[in-house]
């Protein structure tokens, strides 16, 4: 992106000023929230229109934004911080460890004091034909919050978007809806909605997706207590087509989440297949797949994300790769309202504050590029899975307070960490030495066995 | 605790931290109440503050690096998540609005600090209003002993001007006598004044000196107040009931009496002086008439 004046200087929202947030999404419902907040704070008011067409109650894909629905433990803490505390109903279980299961055995790595750190949530009203009490949609939630704050919900499917005068004019069934300040465009990446944007013409294109795998598996509430507990079942199995799988616990539901290349409807039956998985359910008990779907993941994030009086957040910008779609969402919500309450909602004040958050999450994503590789090896190659195993089962038996592979993976699979981070810890030469301990006692094993 | 539940249960009265431990973390309540203590120099727990759902606690430690400030103590079942102090500085690194809703939160305390501190002052003006007043003074004093000991009546008598007469100056007491004057050595109080020794009676009326009043007392323990090595007075606790008092008891309320008697001496000082600068007062505008 070049650094050139490209649209009128100081655009800034005036008092009264109207922002239409496409999306009511978590990342457009942290926008709503954070901007009315921030500019309450500086004696602005905003009028904030939220158009979703989705009711978020509905169970099945209705209501559903599809994904895992786990917020990580850096999240939970953060917005707890902000004021937003998960009430009980829309979080359905409470993480405290994640189980890894490899075709060389498996280990727990958990939190300390097994504090409930992490939060697995729905993202709409639950798995298709199994309306409940006892759930209740995060999505619908945030939105209702953001409606707390002074935001306007309406259930309306915009379907062009026009410059007039300078301003953005936002049209449904050719009928004109509003003028706006600000368009925010937070409508993720499993909808025809970024195209609207495309079609704006300043030069934003859809980011390049993937597809993933998800579903709901129905299970008695005792036997996920029993099998499951309070952990996320992470997967890293040698199959190249699955990256890796995750099974996550919700009350009388498991959520399967696979991420890997041509995943189809085909590999989540392989996948309940493999003895590994098997080894995990139940035996004797029948499970069923209430709900499923293969959703779109973002991968590599657009280019030009903003142009005056419009700005691209959440997975229709940038995301992080494969893990913490959630926290990316409140990143990019929150970096996207600061800029436009406190710097303007031109292209400049966007390059200037906005697009650097923007730029460290693709920054970021390399270095988790780069680990899924060195994971992609590890798990391919059984002796340096087994080494894996050894030294995250060798460290959680240790009082050792360093814990540096355990910890790498936890940060990792749980997004609690910037990939980066989690990089800077892989360098670390303690856990090289005792990876090679593990390899050298992984090989003279298996030739032990060969002989 | 519910599956859907994030964070850790702490039970009733469990502790959460102590005041004076090293805090690398902070706190969100998810459900319950809790409470912050603070340790008096009587070592006496001191309630500052009742917490509950959605508040933060034991941020100060983070920020001010001393150690804990106060207990934080589980009122009944209490469910709490914990902020890590280097996850949470790494945050606000990146993003400091992330303080905004703590500075809110902290501003509210402050207000509250205020509020209560206005109101103390208000208290401590009341208090140095009754310290100058005899009358109030010796209410103050007997406030204080009830707050020690357990009573059913008690009062405060001193001596006249005269050092002859000892009448009642306070008293609680549903069945007090407020018209009650002894002479110096009638009675147990006349008798305490007269020897300068604190007495503790725990059957009164197989007490030859006691000398029946309106109220039917069984025990009580009798102070004399002194001021300069002169008696001025006497405190008086008494009982109805079969309770009786301790040697603790006695122990406590001596202690308060050497406070009573400066603080009765200064009211009359104070009283004096008063009187005299009305009176000169009195002179000068007769003279410039």
């Amino acid at each position: 992106m070049n650094n050139s004046r490209e649209g009128n200087s100081q655009l800034a929202l005036d008092d009264g000023a109207h922002i239409a947030v496409i999306g009511g999404g978590p990342t457009g419902t942290f926008f709503s929230i954070f901007a009315l907040h921030m500019a309450r704070m500086i004696g602005k008011e905003l009028n904030i229109t939220i158009y979703e067409p989705k009711d978020f109650t509905k169970d099945g894909p209705g209501g559903c934004n599809r994904c895992g629905g786990i917020i990580s433990e850096l999240l939970v803490q953060t917005l707890a911080v902000e004021g937003i505390n998960l009430p009980d109903s829309v979080v359905q279980k409470g993480i405290h460890s994640y189980k890894l299961h490899t075709e060389q055995g498996s280990v727990s790595i958990a939190t300390p004091a097994l504090e409930k750190t992490i939060a697995t949530v729905y993202r709409g009203g639950g798995p298709k034909g199994k309306v409940s009490p006892d759930i209740a949609s995060f999505d619908n939630f945030l939105l209702e919050q953001a409606v707390r704050e002074g935001a306007v919900r309406k259930p309306v499917r915009i379907d062009r978007i026009v410059l007039k005068n300078t301003k953005p004019v936002l049209y449904a069934k050719d009928a004109e809806i509003q003028e706006a300040d600000l368009v925010v465009g937070a409508c993720g990446i499993n909808s025809t909605a970024p195209k609207i944007f495309e079609q704006m013409g300043f030069g934003y294109t859809e980011p390049e997706k993937i597809t993933a795998a998800i579903a709901e598996i129905g299970l008695d509430e005792k036997v996920i207590a029993d099998c499951f507990g309070s952990s996320i079942n992470l997967f890293l199995l040698p199959d190249r087509n699955i990256k890796f799988a995750a099974m996550i616990p919700k009350g009388t539901y498991v959520t399967l989440c696979i991420l890997g290349k041509k995943v189809t409807a085909r590999t989540m039956k392989d996948f309940l297949n493999n003895p590994v998985t098997k080894a995990v359910l139940p035996d004797t008990m029948p499970y069923e797949i209430h709900c499923s779907c293969l959703p779109k993941m973002n991968i590599r994030a657009p280019k030009k994300p903003f142009t005056d009086r419009v700005v691209m957040c959440g997975d229709a910008g940038s995301t992080r790769l494969f893990k913490d779609g959630l926290g990316a969402a409140y990143l990019m919500g929150k970096a996207a309202a600061k800029t436009a309450v406190f710097d303007g909602v031109g292209a400049d004040e966007f390059r200037a504050n906005y697009y650097p958050v923007y730029k460290s999450i693709i920054y970021d994503n390399y270095f988790g590029a780069m680990l899924y590789f060195v994971i992609d090896i590890y798990r391919k190659w059984k002796y340096l899975t087994k080494a894996m195993i050894h030294v995250v089962d060798k460290e959680q038996q240790s009082s050792r307070d360093e814990k540096i592979l355990s910890a790498m993976l936890w940060d990792m699979f749980t997004g609690n960490e910037r990939y980066k981070n989690v990089f800077m810890k892989s360098l670390k030469i303690r856990m090289h030495a005792d990876m090679w301990e593990g390899l050298f006692k992984g090989l003279v094993r298996g030739k032990n066995e060969t002989g | 605790m519910k599956q859907g539940e994030l964070g850790k249960v702490y039970v009733d009265r469990e502790i959460i931290f102590k005041e004076g431990s090293q805090g690398d973390s902070m706190f969100v309540i998810q459900s319950g109440k809790v409470k912050i203590t603070k340790k008096t120099e009587k070592e006496e727990d001191l309630t500052i503050a009742v917490l509950g759902t959605g508040e933060i606690f034991g941020e100060m430690a983070l920020f001010d690096k001393q150690t804990r400030s106060a207990n934080a103590i589980a009122m009944g079942e209490a469910r709490i998540l914990s902020i890590d102090k280097k996850k949470l500085f790494s945050s606000i690194s990146r993003d400091p609005t992330l303080v905004f809703k703590m500075l809110e939160s902290m501003s509210r305390r402050i207000r509250k600090l205020n509020d209560d501190l206005t109101q103390f002052k208000k208290n401590k003006f009341d208090v140095l209003h009754a310290c100058v007043n005899l009358e109030d003074t010796c209410t103050l004093i007997l406030e204080e002993a009830r707050n020690l000991i357990s009573a059913d009546n008690g009062s405060v008598m001193l001596l006249d001007d005269k050092g002859e007469t000892l009448s009642i100056k306070s008293a609680f007491g549903k069945k007090s006598d407020s018209h009650l004057q002894l002479s110096v050595g009638e009675g147990i109080a006349g008798d305490v004044l007269n020897s300068g020794r604190a007495e503790l009676v725990n059957n009164v009326s197989m007490d030859q000196r006691y000398k029946a009043g309106t109220a039917h007392i069984k025990s009580m323990i009798c102070i004399p107040l002194k001021c300069n090595d002169k008696n001025i007075g006497v405190m008086n606790m008494s009982n109805n009931t079969d309770r009786l008092f301790t040697l603790e008891d006695l122990k406590v309320l001596n202690a308060l009496s050497f406070y009573a008697s400066v603080a009765i001496e200064n009211a009359r000082n104070f009283s004096a002086l008063h009187d005299a600068s009305e009176q000169v007062l009195r002179h000068a505008t007769l003279l410039d008439m």
